[in-house]
Parts: C-alpha cells; sequence; structure tokens
C-alpha cells in the first residue's frame, strides 16, 4: 500500500490525465491502474477535476461551426457505412452536393411550370368552349339573315306585284264542285308574270298524293301554269309559270306534279276577265 | 445561444452511441465537448479560424478513431483533450502556420490572445473568480502552461526556471486544490 500512495504522490498520474507522459510511462501507468483499484480511483478524480477546470475556461466556437462538424462527421459516417469502391465515393460524393445546390430551383421551377401547365389548358379549355359557342351563334345568325333576307326579297317581290299597275287581280271563284273555295291570281300581260296569293286563298288542303294545277285558257284552249299546294299555313305569294294571253285562269286539283291537259271534273275554281 | 437546445447525454451513454456511430453521438458530442475543448484549443492557437480548422479535425479524429478509446483508461474528456491538445500544437508547428506568424512576437501574441479570450469566458460562470483565487499564481501558470498551451513539464520548467522536481509538486498540488475546489 506504502508503494501505491508513493506512486501517487509521485505526480506522474496527473502528468499522464494532461498528457505530459511518454510512451512507456503512459504503458505503466495503464498497467498500474488496471492492478489498483486506489490508482484508478485517483485518475479518475484527476481527470474530473482537469475536466472541469476545462469546462470553465470553456470557449463557445461560432455557431456555424456546429453545422460545418457535423456535416464533415456525418459525411465521414456515409463513407464509412458504405463498402463502395473509393471512385464510387467520388462520384457520391459530387452528385448530392450538386443535387443540394440546384434541387430548391428545379423543384419550384418544375412546380411552377406545371401550374402553369395546368392553367394553359383550363384556359385553353375555356377558350374553346366560347370559340364553339361563338360559331354556333355566328351560323345561327347567317341562317336567320339569310331567312330575313328571303322573307325580305319575297315580300318586295309581293309588294312590287301590288305596286305595278301592270298587274290584273282576278279572284276565282269556287265552282259547283267546290263552291266555298276561292283563290286570287295576279296577271301582268305585259311582264307575262303570274303570280298567286295564298294568303287570301280559301282551298282545301290538298293531300299527298295530289297538288293544284294552274290553268291560263287562251281561246279555249287550256296552257299549264304549274302546280302548287294548299295548306292553312302558307301565306305567301307564289309565282307561277308565265304567260302573255289569258282569257281566263282555272285550278284543278290533279295527281301529283300535275298532268298534261286538265281534269274538267276536278275544276277548283274559276275566274274569267 | 443561438441554438435551440443541446443535447446532453451521460457520459456512459454517450460512448456507447459513438461506438455504434449514431448520428445523435455526434450532436451530443459536439454540444457537450465543444466549448471545452475549444477552450484549450484556441489557448495554442490563436487565430479563430485556424482555432475552429483544428476543432473540426479534433471532431473527425475522435469519430474516425474512436475505437481507439476504452473506459478503462480513463474519462473520456481526457482522451479527447489530448487528442485536441496534440492537434493544435500540430498546427502551430505546421510549416504554414509557421510562415504566416513567424514575424510575430510570440510572447505578445500568448499575452493579447489571453486578454481577448478572458472576455470571451463563459459570463454565466460567476465561480471563476472564486477558482481563480483558490488557486496560487505559481500553480495556475504551470497548470495553464501544461494543460492549455500543451507545454511539457521540462519546457514549463525551463520556461519559468524552476527545478522540474518543483514543477512536478505544484501540478499536483494545483489538481488537488482543483479537486477541493470543484468537490
Amino acid at each position: 500500500m506504502e508503494d501505491i500512495k508513493a506512486y501517487i504522490e509521485s505526480g506522474i498520474l496527473e502528468l499522464y490525465v494532461l498528457g505530459d507522459v511518454t510512451q512507456e510511462e503512459k504503458l505503466h501507468v495503464e498497467t498500474m491502474a488496471a492492478k489498483h483499484a486506489a490508482i484508478k480511483a485517483e485518475l479518475e478524480e484527476i481527470g474530473r477535476a482537469v475536466e472541469q477546470y476545462a469546462d470553465e475556461h470553456a470557449v463557445e466556437p461560432s455557431d456555424e461551426l456546429r453545422n460545418r462538424v457535423l456535416n464533415s462527421l456525418v459525411t465521414n459516417l456515409a463513407d464509412d457505412r458504405t463498402f463502395t469502391p473509393q471512385r464510387d465515393n467520388e462520384i457520391d460524393n459530387v452528385v448530392p452536393i450538386r443535387r443540394a445546390d440546384r434541387s430548391g430551383f428545379y423543384k419550384y421551377a418544375f412546380a411552377a411550370c406545371f401550374v402553369l401547365l395546368i392553367v394553359s389548358v383550363v384556359a385553353l379549355i375555356n377558350a374553346y368552349r366560347k370559340l364553339n359557342d361563338s360559331n354556333t351563334l355566328i351560323a345561327s345568325l347567317q341562317n336567320q339573315n339569310q331567312r330575313f333576307s328571303n322573307t325580305v326579297s319575297l315580300k318586295d317581290s309581293e309588294i312590287g306585284v301590288l305596286r305595278d299597275p301592270t298587274f290584273k287581280m282576278l279572284r276565282m271563284k269556287g265552282t259547283p264542285k267546290s263552291p266555298a273555295s276561292a283563290l286570287t291570281v295576279a296577271w301582268s300581260p305585259v311582264k307575262k308574270k303570274v303570280w298567286i296569293d295564298m294568303a287570301t286563298a280559301d282551298m282545301p288542303a290538298n293531300d299527298k298524293e295530289h297538288q293544284y294545277q294552274l290553268w291560263a285558257l287562251v281561246g279555249n284552249k287550256p296552257v299549264s301554269l304549274g302546280v302548287f299546294n294548299a295548306d292553312t299555313a302558307s301565306k305567301d305569294m307564289v309565282e307561277m309559270e308565265p304567260t302573255a294571253l289569258a282569257d281566263a285562269f282555272a285550278v284543278t286539283l290533279e295527281p301529283k306534279g300535275g298532268s298534261s291537259s286538265p281534269t274538267m271534273s276536278e275544276m277548283m275554281v274559276l275566274g274569267k276577265f | 445561444m443561438a441554438r435551440k437546445r443541446k443535447i446532453s447525454l451521460s457520459e456512459e451513454e454517450l460512448v456507447r452511441a459513438l461506438r455504434n456511430r449514431e448520428k445523435v453521438a455526434a450532436e451530443a458530442l459536439y454540444d457537450m465537448y465543444s466549448a471545452s475543448l475549444f477552450g484549450v484549443i484556441s489557448r495554442i492557437v490563436t487565430d479563430t479560424a485556424e482555432a475552429e480548422d483544428v476543432l473540426q479535425e479534433v471532431f473527425v479524429k475522435i469519430w474516425n478513431s474512436f475505437a481507439a478509446y476504452s473506459a478503462d483508461k480513463g474519462r473520456l474528456f481526457t482522451w479527447m483533450v489530448n487528442i485536441a491538445r496534440n492537434l493544435a500544437i500540430d498546427r502551430i508547428r505546421s510549416r504554414d502556420f509557421k510562415n504566416q506568424t513567424k514575424n510575430q512576437d510570440l510572447e505578445n501574441t500568448v499575452n493579447s490572445i489571453d486578454e481577448q479570450r478572458n472576455t470571451a469566458y463563459k459570463p454565466e460562470l460567476l465561480g471563476i473568480k472564486e477558482l481563480v483565487e483558490t488557486l496560487k499564481p505559481e500553480q495556475k501558470s504551470i497548470l495553464d502552461l501544461v494543460y492549455f498551451k500543451g507545454y511539457t513539464h521540462v519546457e514549463a520548467a525551463d520556461e519559468l526556471g524552476v527545478p522540474l522536481g518543483t514543477i512536478k509538486t505544484r501540478l499536483r498540488m494545483a489538481i488537488i486544490q482543483l479537486r477541493k475546489y470543484f468537490n
């Protein structure tokens, strides 16, 4: 025990803890410490005291250093745990740094592009729909316009007939076959034109197999001026085939498409000048 | 401190975690010991940026050669502070460092840096004045030379003009004073 006490008091343990011993001294102290619990306890006490002394003199390194140091440790950690060849390590060391530099930018750029794409597609679909609606509208307006202009030109012709002093108006009266019927015909011998007025017509509606046929009687000879249909919806004037001569006008009901000579038994109306 | 939370483990837990090379071990190691080790390093390597480089080297070496540490050989900090002191001394002895500082007066540098460092000591430790008074000036100067400046006791004897035996006795007395103080 005396030896141990003297060994402790020699100061070698302090020098050991302070790192100020030769390699042989170091091994000797470690051997002694392993053998004698008192020496081990003494070393522990000395170590604790100088540790606290160092702690009292601690200097905080800058805050940024923490990440720098930890990153270098974690990088080493990754290297130690993956048994890849050195060359791969170099590549591994380079690639993540590049990615770290740029990934943020590309991530946001990609997200922005994607959002733009979606917005554009939605806008395009909307525009396409509106364009379709507009086209439909234009088509229907054109259609309507055409109908208006047709109507206007028809009305123009009708008004022209009424205003033209060369036109003679003749109201054909019903025959015994159909006493209630009546039809107005307008004829201009000068212009050779013949119109019938469906607005004031009073003719029974024809079926699908039959049509009315207008005849001009020149002398005693009937001349066909064309066929027409009669129904309640029709309110326009209809231009028939031209004739320069006529003593009388008559309408017969004929098979569809008309006949070459009138069926006298089917005469509906007749008017003479 | 700007840092939100420092990680702290018991020495046994830390040693186990370091053996397993857990990430939390690296963080705890840094949080628990960086200031103490930096205190030692920056007394030897006076340039702050250089000292921080050395501190980084120290942690890398601790981390990579942790298998060499055994709890039988003493406290973890004792082992680490030896690594820190050796790397710091290597740094100032390296040719680059010598060239960089060859025109500076070493004595003046040491004094002025010590004055600077005093302002950086943990201000929350109000006991430090009491601690300084606990040690006699001659005890403190030897302890600081060997512990903080990395002098061998032979060099310290030379520097202070005191016999080797006296140096050893003063060192031992200084540490005994510390033990009393901290207990």
